[in-house]
């Protein structure tokens, strides 16, 4: 290993891993959008059900969840790169619960079928879910990679990780 | 290699008030200049004014030959310590040492290499990824020493960086200062009013009263010649003995006391015969031998030597009082009568306070 990936390394021995918690606060930001969009939304009954209950409480535990993978991963804690991942596919996952279903499902308003969901706002939600997920995924490589190499360092000048 | 040459500067703010005056010296490579003097006397002013915090009213400041009177402070090439280590509590030891240097948009493992090397050198290494909360205030103000040798400065400025740590701590960092001046072979200048640290510390010292340069010269200079009666008062600890006395054949006589002259000192005093002079004496230079009557008022063990305190000639007036160093453990009680006598002795221009047979020098 030449001198300058050495240093590289050893500096992260002193520095944060500002890249992957970025990302990490960036799919907070993104999952915001998602659900300030769907809760401006107000057609006829249709949202009135449990899920968007479950739904509000999900958002609160996935920005809870971010925000401490934003904070692990800054610290090149592993275990919250993995949490990143798992995070991110639950995002995923969403795409196919609110987006296609109010998408796909029509409400009856004084007698008329109306669309509970435009193509329009279909698409900025699934958008943006793909984003707070590609956001996670990103940050989680890195930090994955990053942490790896960290340890792999520490290792060879026999020092404990913090 | 850092040269430094201060010519005729004055300091004189916008409501005319005048500072610093003529102030004059030329620094060596590698020298440690300490500019000491009681508070409000100019010297942080002066440095201010090299650092470029301050502007400079009249005269020149050359570093290298170059002339950087009117230069801003972050083209001087000069690193400054704070007494109050101005360090940033967000930011992680290593991130305040590198804060500068990432500033300037440096290779980050330049950056590493030059953090890690200063941190070595100040043993801050096992320290780099704590907050400035967690360190002492001795470590804290090395972090801020860190910050300075990282940018690897022509000159570095110390404002009383030793002021805010208690007595035991500043004894110690004192001596780590010195140790890193004798590593980086570095050109210092250091500001204090303490004149332990500027007789511990200096190559030359800078005594300064009131904006004006006293003495310029070693530790020892000013300590055994001081030019001048506010350097001979200022320097030495405690501060040196001064009584009135008339210059007779051959003695000095004083309210209450005689003291004999000998050959050197009767030709220096020949032009002052039978006039009035101000007589100086280190505490250290009273000696227990002697025909002074002196009676005590106060009584301080020390340890090694013992303070005393007391009125010599039974003239029981502020002008006679005397402070003596003697050595060992001494006794006295409030109203013990003794006897003194007096070693070195220093003489003083009673009307301009110029130390006799300096007066071409001052």
């Amino acid at each position: 290993m030449n001198e300058e990936k050495t240093i590289q390394l050893d500096r992260m021995r002193y520095t944060k891993n500002k890249f992957s918690s970025g990302f990490a606060l960036l799919a907070i930001l993104f999952d915001v959008f998602f659900f300030i969009s769907v809760y401006g939304s107000d057609v006829g009954s249709w949202y009135y059900t449990i899920l968007v209950g479950a739904s509000i409480l999900y958002n609160l535990i996935f920005m809870l969840a971010a925000f401490l993978s934003s904070e692990g991963v800054k610290n090149y804690k592993l275990g919250y790169s993995y949490l990143m991942i798992v995070l991110g596919v639950i995002q995923i996952v969403r795409i196919f619960i609110y987006p296609m279903r109010a998408h796909a499902a029509t409400v009856m308003v004084q007698d008329v079928p109306v669309a509970v969901m435009g193509d329009g706002q279909f698409i900025r939600l699934i958008v943006y879910l793909v984003l707070s997920a590609a956001c996670l995924f990103i940050g989680a490589v890195v930090g994955i990679q990053r942490s790896r190499a960290l340890s792999a360092h520490l290792a060879t000048l026999d020092v404990k990780p913090a | 290699m850092a040269q430094l040459n201060i010519q005729h500067i004055d300091k004189i703010y916008d409501n005319n008030v005048q500072a610093v005056f003529d102030f004059n010296l030329d620094v060596k490579d590698g020298e440690l200049i300490v500019l000491v003097g009681p508070s409000g006397c100019g010297k942080s002013t002066t440095l201010r004014m090299i650092a470029g915090l301050e502007d400079i009213s009249a005269g020149h400041l050359l570093l290298d030959g170059k002339d950087i009177t009117q230069a801003p402070a972050k083209d001087r090439d000069m690193a400054m310590v704070f007494q109050n280590y101005a360090l940033y509590g967000h930011m992680t030891i290593y991130e305040n040492m590198a804060f500068s240097l990432t500033l300037r948009k440096e290779n980050p493992n330049v950056i590493h290499k030059k953090v890690l090397a200063a941190a070595e050198i100040l043993g801050l290494s096992s320290q780099l990824n704590k907050k400035p909360s967690q360190l002492s205030g001795g470590q804290r103000q090395r972090v801020a020493m860190g910050r300075s040798i990282v940018r690897n400065p022509k000159v570095f400025l110390f404002d009383e960086p030793l002021s805010n740590l208690d007595a035991k701590l500043r004894g110690a960092t004192r001596r780590e200062i010195l140790l890193l001046h004798k590593r980086l072979k570095a050109t210092m200048l250091y500001v204090t009013h303490d004149q332990t640290e500027a007789l511990t510390l200096a190559d030359r010292i800078v005594c300064m009263s009131m904006g004006h340069v006293q003495q310029v010269g070693t530790p020892l200079e000013l300590y055994d010649s001081p030019a001048n009666k506010f350097v001979a008062s200022f320097i030495g600890l405690p501060p040196m003995n001064f009584f009135n006395a008339t210059v007779r054949e051959g003695f000095l006589e004083g309210k209450g006391f005689k003291v004999a002259l000998d050959a050197s000192e009767r030709a220096l005093l020949m032009p002052y015969a039978g006039k009035e002079i101000d007589l100086g004496v280190r505490p250290e230079n009273v000696l227990t031998e002697g025909d002074i009557p002196m009676k005590v008022f106060s009584n301080e063990n020390l340890g090694m030597n013992t303070l005393v305190h007391g009125h010599i000639g039974g003239v029981e007036a502020v002008s006679n009082k005397i402070s003596a160093k003697f050595r060992g453990w001494c006794d006295y009680k409030d109203g013990d009568q003794t006897t003194v006598g007096f070693g070195r002795k220093h003489f003083f221009d009673k009307e301009t306070g110029v130390a006799i047979g300096r007066e071409d020098k001052a």
